[in-house]
């Protein structure tokens, strides 16, 4: 959505052209974006929590600073199939929530690793999305949004009765309506307990082993949808997402992209799903509800739908809007009511998200400073 | 009871709860079918036809922030008649107003767009409901004169009042059919689904009768906040769980089509009456299909869907 926002940008300035072709130079490298997420995933904390001035308008603390990267995980991949495939799914909750339940169950019956539990969990909700993706994706626009909110509302039912424990025993599965409790964690690697600090000064800016170890799968998250989407495989997406007849008259088998596609992101939801469990050692039901799926799209589409730090972003804004917000005085009770407004006005008018408002402005003033122009 | 009176007890919970969902899903679909748009706030509309039945007809101990504001009791007591009459017009107004300044400046954007603006305005309403009025339930209780169980054959003593839903929407639904099918309004809307840049080249100003479109369906969708309302509790997350299964209801049914809304919807309510009332039963034990009936509705759908992508009664085109 926002790829071509640098070529129509109206007017250039000349004496700023060299510099900006270095920016834009340095800006399309992979070891940049690397580098600039380990720098921002290390400061995250620090700014989000102790700088001066700033943490003391943010009011962070480190457990939501955990909770905003695996949300991010989860919207980053929900942006590669809404920003980059345009496809809009309303059922991501079933891959989150189930890879959530699935790795609970992992650490309550099998081995509190959380390596493992990540593991496990991600390939259950890959086998999810596989399926749910076949069935879904057999119609398109929004046929496809209604299926995968229909499917996933599915498994939120079965979840809260017929799988609440495992069929003929009463050993908890996804113990209904209370949600699943029994989450026992072991150290990572057998090694680092990981609500410790962690050594010397990463311990003393950055935090526990809990936060690097998510941090490390964020910085991962980053990294492979970069790759993935600046590699012809990637491209074949944005092509669909333009034009999907077009693409199948080229020759490309669309079907399959759109299905790999959908895995991809039920991947991505998936890691956080199981972060999550890890994270709260709890999965309530409401997981696998719709607003899960809601609140994905809320952040995607905030952030910025079509870029790759836009959802990130828009995790960020959601989630400190949820717990920071809503405990403020008088305008705490209407927290969820100013995120639905201001979504409503990004869709209106700027469709880009927050994330492409500058792009947006510049768009904007370059059209005014034009009005008078040469036309 | 016999079991010819265990099956018509079924069809007629099915029918019951299968009146809900096609009056609902008739707005959705003809909303669909005529306009192209896809309307996630449908179920904020029926949010608001209960809401708005339940003001009109009772008084109610209000919470949420209207208390903080001093209201203890809020609400006209007019009676239920009264709403029936008022929340059609008030949700047909506010349907108006919807489509002239939220559907109409959306309608050349991508479906995506729709989607995603009609699901953030689901949310604020549902939202503002849940700060006016908190998110407790409230009953949304019925007159003493229909509330009564009469006696039906077959079964024995059933409410009179879900008997009285079902003859409210079959009504509605020849109404709305004859008013497509046999008038010069349903003319023009009919060819403007079939093919809305022609009928404007005829010089049919096709803008009418679409806002009018919108006015009807969405106040169906008020007129089953009001008879739906009274039969579960009434709080701020109703509008979406009522959307989902109409949502089902028009994709199996086929878009467009109010004969596939009528059919879908009461096919989901019988699929799930039956789950909720059998219990299998076999020598060695028996199994309540009760947990199940909420996933039926689904599997249901799933294999519907699978079989006849395009809907029971849609047309193979509008499917691909």
């Amino acid at each position: 959505m926002s790829d071509d926002a640098r070529t129509d940008g109206g007017t250039t300035v000349k004496n700023t052209t060299a510099l900006r072709e270095r920016y834009d130079a340095l800006k399309g490298e992979e070891s940049t974006v690397a580098v600039v997420s380990i720098i921002g995933l290390l400061a995250f904390p620090w700014l989000f929590i102790e700088a001066p001035v700033v943490s003391g308008f943010l009011k962070g603390y480190e457990s939501l600073a955990s909770l905003i990267l695996i949300w991010a995980i989860f919207a980053i991949g929900f942006d590669l199939l809404l920003g980059y495939t345009g496809l809009l799914s309303f059922g991501h909750a079933a891959f989150w929530g189930t890879a959530a339940y699935a790795s609970a169950n992992v650490s309550a019956y099998l081995t509190g690793s959380p390596l493992v539990m990540v593991l496990l969990g991600t390939v259950i909700a890959v086998g999810l999305a596989w399926l749910l993706g076949y069935l879904t994706l057999r119609r398109g626009g929004i046929y496809f949004s209604i299926l995968t909110l229909a499917f996933a509302q599915m498994m939120f039912y079965m979840s809260s009765s017929v799988l609440a424990t495992y069929p003929g025993s009463k050993t908890p599965l996804t113990n209904g309506e209370n949600g699943f409790t029994g989450v026992s964690l072991d150290p990572l690697l057998g090694m680092f307990e990981l609500n410790r600090e962690m050594p010397s000064i990463l311990g003393e800016f950055v935090g526990t082993w809990h936060y690097g170890f998510i941090a490390v799968f964020t910085f991962l998250a980053i990294v492979i949808a970069y790759r993935i989407l600046n590699s012809p495989y990637g491209l074949v997406f944005k092509a669909i997402r333009e034009n999907e007849q077009r693409t199948e008259f080229v020759g490309l088998n669309v079907w399959r992209y759109k299905l790999m596609s959908f895995i991809i992101s039920g991947t991505f939801a998936g890691v956080a799903g199981s972060l999550f469990t890890i994270h709260s050692q709890y999965v309530p039901l409401s997981s696998l509800y719709w607003t899960s799926s809601g609140e994905v799209v809320i952040m995607t589409v905030l952030g910025g739908a079509g870029s790759l730090f836009g959802p990130i972003f828009g995790a960020a804004v959601y989630l400190w809007v949820e717990n920071i917000v809503s405990g403020m005085p008088n305008i705490g009770a209407f927290w969820h009511l100013i995120l639905g407004l201001v979504f409503v006005v990004v869709i209106v008018l700027v469709p880009d998200g927050i994330w492409g408002l500058p792009d947006a402005v510049r768009r904007a003033w370059g059209y005014i400073s034009n009005l008078g122009g040469d036309r | 009871m016999s079991l010819l009176g265990q099956v018509a007890s079924i069809v007629l919970n099915g029918l019951q709860q299968g009146a809900i969902y096609v009056l609902v899903a008739m707005g959705l679909s003809i909303i669909l079918g005529t306009l192209k748009f896809v309307n996630f706030a449908h179920g904020a509309l029926y949010l608001i036809g209960t809401y708005v039945g339940m003001l009109v007809a009772l008084e109610i101990r209000v919470g949420g922030k209207l208390q903080e504001w001093g209201y203890t009791t809020l609400g006209l007591g007019w009676g239920f008649i009264a709403a029936l009459v008022i929340v059609p017009i008030f949700v047909f107004v506010v349907g108006i107003l919807m489509e002239r300044f939220i559907a109409r400046p959306f309608y050349d954007r991508p479906d995506t767009d729709q989607i995603l603006l009609t699901f953030g305005l689901a949310i604020v309403v549902q939202e503002v409901f849940r700060i006016m009025f908190g998110g407790q339930s409230y009953s949304f209780e019925l007159p003493q004169s229909v509330s009564v169980p009469v006696t039906v054959p077959l079964i024995g003593s059933y409410p009179l009042w879900r008997l009285i839903l079902i003859g409210i929407t079959a009504a509605l639904v020849v109404t709305v059919y004859l008013l497509i099918e046999y008038t010069d309004f349903g003319l023009v809307v009919r060819a403007g689904t079939a093919d809305a840049e022609m009928v404007r080249l005829l010089g049919i100003k096709i803008s009418r009768p679409y806002i009018l479109v919108f006015g009807i369906g969405a106040a169906l969708a008020g007129v089953a906040g009001v008879v739906g309302g009274p039969l579960y509790a009434v709080n701020p997350s109703i509008g979406m769980e009522v959307l989902v299964p109409a949502f089902l209801v028009v994709v199996i049914g086929g878009v467009g089509s109010l004969t596939g809304a009528v059919l879908g919807g009461v096919l989901l309510g019988l699929t799930q009456a039956f789950l909720t009332q059998f219990t299998l039963v076999t020598p060695w034990f028996s199994y309540s299909l009760s947990p199940w009936s909420q996933v039926g509705i689904y599997v249901l759908a799933a294999v519907i869907l699978l079989t006849r992508p395009e809907g029971l009664l849609g047309s193979a085109e509008v499917g691909s």
